[in-house]
């Protein structure tokens, strides 16, 4: 048996999860995101730092495949702020930087208007809405 | 220095990225209906990649397989979008076999 393979995928869902996850709940709550861009950045960096070290194939695999991950979802912070002045993703007014783009953006929107099951047919904004409640 | 956890992750990042095409064109074409086929076939490329020798084949096996899972995960969030306007909805999708059984099992989200 090869392990190898086993292990990538395991590194590669969970860390798509905890990334999906860990992106919204972190961007919903904090201040600024510049902070947390900055500690996934150096997160990553020292994830690939610790994979290139490690003679073990296994260890490589996964510390490489996280650590890019971690990179990726640095850049995430910035997409996920862009989706919350679209509207299509949920505001948190508490938050005074989402309390300023409820301002500056009459899309922002603190429903999460993904949260339901498909109908199989086209809605109208204001049934959109409806479907959440 | 080991380069093979690196371009590994490089190489998943690309294939997620393809996740990102597979899950709207999927889901627009074929509708969210086939998530337990694509899971299924996600699961049963990570379980043939410990029967197969090489490294990077095992490991690309791996990703691929974890991507079509978690993209199977993704597919129902996606029909939402497309129904609300977002994404391009059709509505001559092709569905899966057992659809109307599939129908009535809560499709996964994480």
């Amino acid at each position: 048996m090869n392990f190898i393979g086993l292990v990538a995928g395991l590194a590669a869902f969970f860390s798509i999860w905890f990334g999906h996850v860990a992106v919204r709940k972190i961007e919903f709550n904090s201040p600024t995101i510049w902070l947390p861009t900055v500690f996934f950045v150096i997160a990553g960096i020292t994830l690939e730092w610790f994979s290139l070290s490690t003679s073990n194939f296994l260890l490589s695999a996964a510390l490489g495949i996280i650590g890019i991950t971690f990179l990726w979802d640095a850049l995430e912070f910035t997409r996920q702020q862009n989706r919350i002045k679209k509207g299509h993703s949920p505001a948190n007014s508490q938050n005074p930087r989402h309390a300023r783009l409820m301002r500056e953006y009459p899309a922002v929107t603190t429903l999460d208007l993904l949260k339901r099951d498909p109908l199989g047919k086209p809605v109208s904004p204001s049934e959109a809405v409806k479907l959440i409640h | 220095m080991n380069f093979f956890g690196l371009t590994l992750g490089i190489l998943t990042l690309l294939i997620i990225g393809l996740g990102f095409v597979w899950v709207i064109r999927g889901e627009r074409y074929f509708g969210y209906l086939w998530w337990p086929y694509v899971m299924g076939l996600g699961i049963l490329l990570i379980v043939v990649s410990l029967f197969v020798n090489g490294i990077w084949s095992s490991a690309l096996l791996g990703v691929t397989g974890a991507s079509l899972a978690w993209g199977a995960t993704e597919l129902k969030e996606q029909a939402v979008r497309a129904e609300i306007g977002w994404y391009p909805f059709n509505d001559k999708k092709i569905l899966p076999p057992l659809a109307k059984i599939i129908k009535k099992w809560k499709a996964p989200h994480l």
